[in-house]
């Protein structure tokens, strides 16, 4: 097994190192198969990760990471199918072969860093990673090169910078933490951490859980750090929204949890779940509002993500362990339906050269097979069934009733479902209100309905019946989050 | 009853001397007009980083502080003031757009947000054998001036040299409570923070190359 | 021999009240040698006031009492100072405890208070351009020196002055502690400010609107201002006396009463004074002078270490 972990954090380096040689198709080619590649071994790993924690070196996975690899894994190589279609309406620029290689260079990297985050064993580590997908997604941020993508661009690698700068504050003290147990000098790891439990000063570990909430927060999309988010989403080129939102988001949210389990494990669970709470109700309150009245269909799905992060920190907050389940469950799924949301939604802009709501109209006519799927994609995000979300969206509002948490869990119904107004009534104008045909009828591209279709398999399989070996994996992430050693 | 604050030894008075002087270069960048007084002034307080990371590591024994100190003064001494002082020179920018708030009103606000600092952190009973606990607070505080710098200024290159300096402050807390950290990390967080510093200096150009300016005031069109 | 306690008393006023000149001669020759040219004779201060106090005095047209006495209640305010500070003993004299370190702050306050009543009593745009100048920023710079008498008193846990000078000579440690250097930086700003130097103005008897020291006796003439001028020189020489003996190099001072003790302290006093007159000199041919609205700034600095100085202290012990 280690052998995977290593696989898993050069394979996207190998094909970084193509891509910057500049031969469009064979980066192509090789960030295609590598991301499959990618996926393969990530799934490969969710047996052992179920039943014990593999590691080699720095590199370490438990049910936790696995957990979070297998979202980042999906969407990588899904980006990568997409990418293949993406590119195709860019060849008519002057700069192309230049634009491809540094799109190529920077999505490789990015994955590259997203699936060594959740791979890496300590605190220490995991925040050079994550400062990493950082100033690599802002130059992607960047790419397209308009006023806009400047300035999107330019506020989020400051506001992340300056989120991670806290964030890194949050490692010292925790460090100082722990060095009260393991001694002056040692390398971060979880086991000696998780191990010291009760031990570590409460004080310090108190102040590093809220110093990561807030610094990490910042990348998460948490409110009120989240100001960055709808305008990298909405300028970034679409395959990338789609890993920023389905994945470092999530990625980031991983560092939280990180956090979160030493700090229960030291503090008690109580503390930390209420900070948590209190974070990821006013996220919701927040995206739900914004989504009522958007006008921007990346900024649209931008919001959902801040939604969707608000869920993932109520299901933690929540703390019953069903509602801890669906949040591993929703972190993979969401990944699958925000994907899938932003792929379809490039596909609209891309059409119609807008990202106005009001202009795109009769969608359904237009674009055969890309409508009907962003509207599943919208129902799954909308946690409609037989989609995963469902199941997900299920388990932690059940979660939440079991443990008597009945207010939070009620707001939490009720903002989700403004959100479903919000996401529903855009999509639907979109897709269905007649209009003035201004573009031809078409698929711009196969090689971006294929990814889509993947999506939405993973979307339905995992809503219907997960397979076995995953129940297993969020089994053992929920009793590891819980306390019950690593 | 003698409410006399008994002086905390010579190690520790210098120790704190320094971070004081670090918070103090920190005023000055909030003061600073010109943009590449800013610039020296961040080298000046990196400079005071290595000299600190050598006082702790001849008095504590640590000599990988040594290593550290060598590598922080060249990468945070020379390099980065280097990268950004040769971008200033291409765009020809000297002064820095007007901030948000006069400069007497920045550093009344800087001076609450220390304050609030240093009272945080005294509530925190956190002690280290490294360093005395005033100089923990002078870092956080550091850390909080140097937002204040990022929010009330208005040109890229005083917001990058904020978020530099910011990381100045976070390296004083870790001198103060790891000062232990293992070789490895902290090289990994030099190394970081050179990554980043290239990525500033990138997309500051890009926000030069299109807005034919260094200021931010314009960056309001994505909003809702 | 020793010399009777009134007579150390009495001489701590006389030293100050006679030498003040002096050092400012001193500081005027260094300045001039320090620009290239000669400049005056160390003791053409004292030619100057002689000369003034034979001259007739003129009060404008309306001009009240309340003028005429300003002059000799600034210099009631600067020999009074003297007996509160250090300056030529260890050892507290019997009327140092007529007041502390604030109540000398305070006498310093009412000279300068009576001094800008009287410029305002005058109706000359000069003047109250310099009285109200020096109010506005007063405003600044006296919470500064409250908050330079907080961190004394924090330190010492008294407000004397002989206490902080005893503290600051017992050790090493009380020279090194952050809070001391920065009390100490922000007085020597409020001098900088208080004296009317270079950055804040230019001191030497030119007139231009930027004026706020030099402004204030603009209308008075003869022994008047004379007085005037004779009571800014003693301001300078406390607020040396100050810095010196109660911060920054409290040696020298005569721990006993003989004769000998107390001439060594005079003349540490003198040395110490022109010393620290050469490193204003310097100052004043290193910078320029800052604009009028960015004086503000400067006191701002002043105001900043200060109030940093408490709160080293207040958070652990700096």
């Amino acid at each position: 097994m280690p052998v995977v972990l290593i696989l898993l954090t050069t394979l996207p380096l190998a094909a970084a190192v193509v891509s910057l040689l500049g031969r469009t198709r064979a980066s192509q080619a090789l960030t295609l198969v590598m991301g499959l590649a990618c996926l393969g071994l990530a799934i490969a790993l969710v047996p052992a990760a179920a039943h014990d924690s593999p590691h080699t070196g720095f590199l370490r996975a438990d049910a936790i990471s696995v957990v979070f690899l297998l979202g980042t894994a999906f969407l990588y190589a899904a980006a990568a199918v997409y990418s293949i279609g993406y590119l195709r309406a860019e060849e008519h620029r002057e700069d192309f072969a230049r634009y491809a290689r540094r799109f190529y260079l920077g999505v490789n990297l990015f994955a590259w860093s997203m699936l060594a985050a959740p791979l890496v064993n300590g605190l220490a580590l995991l925040w050079i990673a994550v400062e990493i997908t950082t100033v690599v997604s802002a130059l992607l941020v960047a790419l397209d090169n308009t006023d806009n993508a400047a300035e999107a661009a330019w506020k989020y690698v400051l506001l992340a910078s300056a989120g991670l700068g806290i964030g890194l504050l949050a490692t010292i003290v925790m460090y100082y933490a722990g060095s009260t147990v393991a001694g002056q000098s040692y390398d971060l790891a979880f086991a000696p951490l998780l191990a010291a439990g009760t031990r570590l000063p409460h004080t310090a570990v108190q102040l590093a859980f809220v110093l990561a909430v807030l610094g990490f927060g910042t990348k998460v999309g948490l409110f009120p750090v989240h100001t960055w988010l709808p305008d990298a989403h909405s300028e970034a080129p679409t395959p990338v929204s789609a890993m920023l939102s389905g994945s470092l988001l999530a990625v980031s949210f991983y560092a939280v949890l990180r956090y979160y389990q030493i700090a229960s494990g030291t503090l008690g669970a109580s503390f930390p779940r209420t900070v948590l709470l209190v974070f990821g109700v006013l996220s919701l309150l927040l995206a739900a509002l914004y989504l009522l009245e958007q006008r921007d269909l990346k900024r649209l799905l931008a919001y959902s993500s801040v939604e969707h992060m608000g869920i993932l920190a109520i299901g933690i907050g929540l703390g019953a362990p069903l509602a801890t389940a669906g949040v591993l469950l929703h972190v993979i799924v969401h990944a699958a339906a925000k994907g899938n949301a932003f792929f379809g939604a490039g596909v609209l802009v891309r059409k119609y050269r807008t990202k106005d709501v009001a202009t795109i109209r009769s969608g359904l006519d237009t674009l055969p097979w890309t409508a009907p799927l962003f509207l599943l994609a919208i129902l799954a995000l909308a946690a409609m069934p037989p989609f995963g979300l469902f199941r997900s969206e299920f388990q932690i509002v059940a979660g939440g009733l079991a443990a008597a948490h009945n207010a939070v869990t009620v707001v939490l119904v009720v903002l989700v479902t403004v959100a479903f107004l919000g996401l529903s009534v855009a999509t639907t104008r979109m897709l269905f209100t007649p209009g003035p045909r201004v573009v031809a009828r078409g698929e711009p591209s196969a090689w971006m309905v294929a990814p889509m279709l993947a999506g939405l398999a993973v979307l339905v399989l995992l809503g219907i019946h997960p397979p076995a070996d995953l129940a297993d994996l969020f089994a053992r992430g929920v009793s590891d989050l819980a306390g019950g050693g690593t | 009853m003698n409410p006399a604050v008994s002086p905390p030894g010579i190690y520790a008075g210098i120790a704190n001397g320094l971070a004081v002087l670090l918070l103090l270069t920190e005023f000055a960048m909030l003061r600073a007009a010109l943009l590449r007084a800013q610039v020296r002034l961040y080298a000046a307080q990196s400079l005071l980083v290595s000299i600190l990371a050598v006082v702790v590591a001849a008095t504590r024994h640590l000599p990988e502080l040594y290593v550290l100190a060598g590598l922080s003064l060249a990468l945070k001494v020379i390099v980065v003031p280097w990268l950004v002082s040769r971008m200033l020179r291409r765009t020809t920018t000297e002064i820095a757009g007007s901030g948000a708030l006069g400069v007497a009103s920045e550093v009344l606000v800087a001076v609450a947000v220390a304050a609030f600092g240093f009272f945080a952190t005294s509530r925190f009973h956190i002690s280290s054998p490294a360093l005395p606990t005033t100089a923990l607070g002078l870092g956080v505080a550091v850390i909080l001036v140097a937002f204040v710098l990022m929010v009330v200024r208005r040109d890229v290159v005083s917001q990058a040299i904020g978020f530099f300096s910011l990381e100045n402050g976070v390296s004083l807390v870790s001198l103060v409570v790891a000062a232990g950290m293992p070789l490895i990390l902290e090289v990994a967080f030099l190394f970081d923070l050179l990554v980043a510093v290239v990525v500033f200096g990138v997309l500051m150009q890009v926000h030069h190359a299109r807005s034919e300016s260094l200021s931010t005031t314009h960056l309001t069109r994505l909003r809702g | 021999m020793t010399v009777p306690i009134p007579v150390v008393q009495l001489l701590q006023v006389l030293t100050v009240l006679i030498a003040a000149p002096g050092v400012s001669g001193v500081i005027a020759r260094v300045e001039a040698r320090v620009q290239g040219r000669r400049g005056p004779r160390v003791l053409q201060p004292y030619y100057d006031l002689g000369k003034l106090f034979h001259k007739e005095a003129l009060a404008p047209h309306g001009a009240t009492w309340v003028f005429l006495a300003a002059p000799l209640g600034a210099m009631a305010c600067y020999l009074t100072v003297p007996l509160l500070i250090p300056v030529l003993t260890t050892y507290p004299l019997p009327l140092g405890y007529l007041g502390d370190i604030l109540g000398g702050g305070f006498v310093l306050g009412l000279a300068s208070f009576v001094v800008a009543v009287a410029a305002t009593e005058t109706g000359s745009p000069y003047a109250q351009l310099g009285a109200s100048r020096a109010k506005t920023f007063g405003a600044i710079t006296e919470p500064v020196v409250l908050f330079v008498v907080f961190t004394v008193a924090l330190i010492t846990g008294t407000d004397l002055p002989y206490a902080l000078a005893a503290t600051v000579r017992s050790s090493a440690e009380q020279i090194v502690r952050p809070a001391h250097l920065l009390a100490a930086a922000a007085l020597f700003l409020v001098i900088l400010y208080e004296t009317g130097r270079i950055p804040v103005e230019t001191h030497t008897g030119t007139n231009e609107f930027g004026m706020i020291e030099e402004a204030r006796p603009f209308e008075h003439s003869g022994p008047y201002f004379a007085m005037l001028r004779w009571g800014s020189a003693m301001k300078q020489l406390i607020l040396f006396t100050i810095l010196l003996n109660v911060f920054i190099a409290p040696w020298g001072l005569a721990a006993t009463a003989t004769i000998g003790a107390v001439g060594i302290a005079i003349g540490a006093l003198l040395g110490k004074a022109v010393l620290l007159g050469v490193v204003i000199a310097l100052i004043d041919n290193s910078f320029a002078k800052l604009r009028l609205f960015k004086i503000t700034e400067f006191v701002a600095a002043a105001f900043l270490l200060a109030v940093l100085a408490v709160f080293t202290l207040y958070f652990g012990g700096g």
